[in-house]
C-alpha cells in the first residue's frame, strides 16, 4: 500500500473520514512537539499545544483547501495556537530561566561531559534569540521547511525569510561564542 | 562576485540549495576573500552544531490523549447527525423554500418590501379627524338637499312623492327645503303629494316657519281629505293661533260638511 500524500489524507478527513486524522498524527506529532518545545522550552505546554493543533484541524477541516503544502497549513494552525495559548493563559514569555532541562535519557548513551556542556550552551544560545529569529531557524533547520514555504507561512517575501535566517544564525553564533567564553573563564 | 552578493547566498548555502554554478562562483570568492571565508565557515559550524541538538519524544500520554479526543469528536459528530437540532431543521426548511435563482430571490425580496410598505402604510394611515368628517358629511347633506329639491320640482308625481319622503328622512332640512315642501302642500296638483307633504311636515312642526305655513295653508286647500288632515295636524300641535283659521274655514259656505264638522271639533279641542 503506497503512502498517501498528507494533502490527500486531509481532504478525506475534511470530507468526513475523521478517523484518517490518526495517520496525520502519527506522521507529524513528533516534529510538531519538537517545534513547540524549541519555541517554548516547556514539555507540558508543548504537548497541550500539539493536542490543540489536531483539535483545530478537526474544527476547521472544512476550511482546508489544499492550496499550499499541508505542513504550511499545519504550522499556520500551530503558530496561531501558540499565540492564543500564551495570550489566554497570560503566561510569561517562553524560554526563560524556568525552561525545562532536557530529559536525562537522551538518545546519547556515551556523551562525555564536554559534549553535553556544548549542547546545553547551544540550547541556551537558542533561547536567547529573539522569537522571530528563533522561529525561522527552527522551521528551516528542524522542521525541514523550504524558505518558500516559510515565506508563505509567515506571509512575507522569500528574501525577507533568507535575510532573517542569515541574521539569526549570525546572532546565534555570537551568543554561543559569548557563552563559551563565559564558561571557559 | 562581491562580498555583499556572497553573504546574500549564505542562507541557501547552509541549506544546500545552491546550484552548481552558484556554488562554484561562491567558492571562487571565498578562496580569494579571507573575511568571507571565515564568516561562511563559522556559520556552517554553528548550523551543523544545531543538528546535534536531539529531537525529543513526547510523553507516553500524548498518543492515547489524541485518540481519545479523536473518538470523542467522532461520537459527538454522530450524535449531532442522528438528532438534528432545531436550528438545522429550520435551516433545512428555509433552504427548501428559499428560491435558488438570483432573479427569484430578487423578486421575493421586492415582494416582501412591497408587502412591508403596504402593511406599514395601513398601520400608520392617519385617521380622518373630526373636522374632515364634519366637512364631508355637510357636503353629502347639501348634495342630498339639492337632489331632493330637484325631485320636488319634477313633473312626475311619483318623483315628487319620492322627494317628499327624502325630506322625511332628513334630520334637519334647511328652510329652503321646508319652504319647497310647504309650496308642494299648497299648490301641488296631485292630492297624494299634498297629503304626503302634510305627513312630512308633521315631523317639523316645532319650526315656526312650518307652523305658520300649515295654518295659512288651511284656507288655500280645496280637497276635503287634505283639509281634514291639516285640521288634525293643527290640533295635534296645539296651536291656539289656528282657531281663527278654523273659524274662517267654517264661515266658508262652499266647505264640505265633513270638513266643517271636523273644524268645529278642532276648535273645541283647542279651547
Amino acid at each position: 500500500m503506497s503512502e498517501l500524500a498528507d494533502n490527500v489524507i486531509m481532504f478525506k478527513v475534511r470530507d468526513g473520514e475523521i478517523g484518517k486524522l490518526g495517520i496525520l498524527f502519527e506522521r507529524h506529532h513528533v516534529p510538531l512537539y519538537n517545534y513547540f518545545l524549541r519555541q517554548t522550552g516547556r514539555r507540558d505546554a508543548s504537548e497541550d499545544l500539539v493536542q490543540e493543533v489536531f483539535l483545530r484541524m478537526l474544527k476547521y477541516r472544512q476550511s482546508y483547501r489544499g492550496e499550499s503544502q499541508f505542513t504550511v497549513w499545519m504550522y499556520r494552525i500551530a503558530r496561531n495556537s501558540w499565540v492564543d495559548y500564551f495570550k489566554k493563559a497570560k503566561r510569561e514569555l517562553p524560554w526563560d530561566e524556568d525552561a525545562d532541562e532536557p530529559i536525562s535519557d537522551d538518545p546519547n548513551p556515551n556523551d562525555d561531559l564536554e559534549e553535553s556542556q556544548k549542547l546545553s550552551q547551544l540550547r541556551a544560545a537558542l533561547a536567547k534569540l529573539s522569537p522571530e529569529k528563533r522561529e525561522v531557524l527552527v522551521l528551516s533547520r528542524y522542521q525541514d521547511m523550504r524558505y518558500e514555504e516559510i515565506a508563505e507561512l509567515l506571509g512575507c517575501a522569500v528574501g525577507t525569510v533568507k535575510a532573517r535566517v542569515h541574521r539569526a544564525i549570525k546572532d546565534l553564533k555570537d551568543i554561543y561564542l559569548e557563552l563559551s567564553q563565559e564558561n571557559a573563564i | 562576485m562581491t562580498c555583499q552578493q556572497t553573504t546574500e547566498l549564505f542562507p541557501d548555502y547552509l541549506l544546500g540549495n545552491l546550484n552548481e554554478a552558484a556554488a562554484a562562483e561562491m567558492q571562487s570568492h571565498l578562496d580569494s576573500c579571507a573575511a568571507c571565508q571565515k564568516e561562511a565557515e563559522s556559520l556552517r559550524v554553528i548550523w551543523t552544531k544545531l543538528e546535534s541538538l536531539p529531537s525529543e519524544q513526547p510523553s507516553e500520554t500524548m498518543r492515547p490523549r489524541f485518540y481519545a479526543m479523536l473518538e470523542a469528536y467522532q461520537q459527538g459528530l454522530q450524535h449531532s447527525q442522528s438528532a438534528p437540532r432545531l436550528r438545522d431543521v429550520v435551516n433545512g426548511w428555509l433552504e427548501r423554500w428559499w428560491p435558488k435563482h438570483p432573479a427569484f430571490q430578487f423578486a421575493l425580496a421586492v415582494a416582501l418590501l412591497v408587502a412591508g410598505l403596504f402593511i406599514g402604510n395601513r398601520l400608520n394611515a392617519p385617521a380622518l379627524d373630526n373636522g374632515e368628517i364634519v366637512t364631508l358629511r355637510n357636503e353629502l347633506n347639501s348634495m342630498r338637499e339639492l337632489m331632493t329639491l330637484t325631485l320636488l320640482r319634477q313633473e312626475s308625481p311619483s318623483e315628487r312623492l319620492q322627494g317628499v319622503s327624502w325630506v322625511q328622512n332628513m334630520d334637519k332640512p334647511d328652510t329652503e327645503l321646508l319652504a319647497a315642501l310647504l309650496h308642494r302642500l299648497d299648490y301641488d296638483p296631485n292630492i297624494n303629494v299634498r297629503l304626503a307633504a302634510v305627513d312630512a311636515l308633521y315631523l317639523f312642526v316645532n319650526q315656526p316657519l312650518v307652523r305658520q305655513g300649515l295654518i295659512q295653508s288651511l284656507s288655500r286647500q280645496t280637497s276635503p281629505l287634505v283639509q281634514i288632515a291639516l285640521i288634525d295636524l293643527i290640533v295635534e300641535m296645539r296651536e291656539k293661533q289656528a282657531t281663527a283659521a278654523l273659524k274662517q274655514l267654517i264661515m266658508n259656505e262652499k266647505i264640505n260638511a265633513d270638513v266643517k264638522q271636523r273644524a268645529e271639533w278642532g276648535i273645541q279641542q283647542l279651547l
